[in-house]
């Protein structure tokens, strides 16, 4: 992946509510997708790699991701060409790297690739219409996500170690597969976890309630420093999937 | 930790769940009196046994069924409401009806 040129946040459209915290932690940004993403944290790239390799945080809420919701949902995502299995709790990853995770028999919460581009979900969101047809079809609704969820990824060996001091699940690599979902409490609030590792890296997606972002990303960090985590950028997490 | 099994989720704290009231059949809202409306809205029977409430997983917002001992607060069983609830209820329209 080629390195992506310095921006500030207040130059785009969009950036992350984090962008303070951010900055004060050292953050250098890029534009992806319209977006201000912090890419790095000012430190040698091999340090900022080998912290994401052990027990690292990012911020991803500028990339895209919607969801779907209600009967029909999954059968019309599939006309789509997505792919989605049969059980609940479970992510899919599709083609372009994007994961669809089934949340419910009947919704899903689909986030985007670390490219950020948001063709699938764009392509979804223009496609979606209800006909005119009575009884009209079921196909589901959408359930926009921008801007309901926060969005980080947590990297590294001491991940499973860091959560279970915040959450109740066990997350060990044994126990917690790739693509497996939980849906519980984190640091007291409710929140989504789904584990798609970054290579060998074990990474686990977090999304919770937004408007407790401010809260939730220091929360998280204080529960990494016994293990000497903190926060990395969008190309150390690009750099280990490869 | 108490643990609760939830139908969707599986196994977690009980501090993850809130509870929402005893499973009542609803009479028919064309033929009750008010007083029995009144009843299954509002009165619980306060058990002292075996009972079927209404639980809800907060992080999912996924509302259950689960039989309880309240005698012992031992949960005996938890499944998914379409257990029960596995018709469509039709809500006559009442102004047409009077017609």
């Amino acid at each position: 992946m080629n390195a992506l040129p310095k921006t500030v946040p207040n130059g785009l459209q969009r950036r992350s509510f984090l962008y303070r915290q951010l900055q004060q932690a050292g953050a250098e940004f890029a534009e992806v997708n319209g977006g201000a993403v912090a890419i790095r944290y000012g430190n040698n790239e091999a340090v900022e790699l080998d912290r994401a390799k052990a027990m690292g945080i990012a911020d991803l809420s500028v990339l895209p991701r919607t969801g779907f919701k209600g009967t029909g949902t999954v059968e019309w995502l599939q006309t789509q060409g997505l792919t989605i299995g049969q059980e609940s709790n479970v992510a899919y990853r599709q083609s372009g790297g994007e994961w669809a995770a089934r949340l419910a028999p009947t919704e899903i919460f689909l986030v985007d690739s670390l490219a950020g581009s948001g063709q699938l979900i764009d392509r979804l969101n223009q496609s979606w219409a209800w006909g005119s047809e009575k009884p009209r079809k079921a196909i589901g609704y959408p359930t926009p996500r921008q801007d309901s969820h926060a969005w980080f990824m947590v990297t590294g060996q001491h991940a499973p170690d860091m959560f279970a001091k915040i959450c109740g699940i066990d997350f060990r690599l044994h126990k917690f597969a790739v693509g497996q979902i939980a849906q519980t409490s984190i640091a007291k609030m409710s929140g989504i976890i789904i584990r798609t590792d970054l290579g060998t890296t074990p990474a686990y997606h977090l999304l919770a309630d937004i408007a407790s972002a401010d809260y939730l990303w220091p929360a998280v960090q204080d529960a990494m420093k016994e293990f000497n985590g903190g926060p990395v950028g969008l190309n150390a997490l690009r750099r280990l999937e490869g | 930790m108490k643990i609760m099994n939830c139908p969707l989720n599986g196994p977690r704290n009980i501090s993850e769940f809130v509870w929402g009231g005893e499973v009542s059949i609803m009479p028919d809202p064309k033929s009750v009196s008010d007083l029995e409306w009144g009843e299954y809205c509002f009165i619980e029977n306060n058990t002292a046994g075996v009972v079927r409430e209404w639980w809800c997983h907060v992080p999912t917002s996924y509302w259950f069924i689960a039989e309880r001992n309240t005698v012992t607060d031992e949960i005996v069983r938890t499944y998914p409401a379409g257990e029960i609830f596995n018709k469509r209820v039709e809500f006559a329209k009442q102004s047409e009806d009077k017609k």
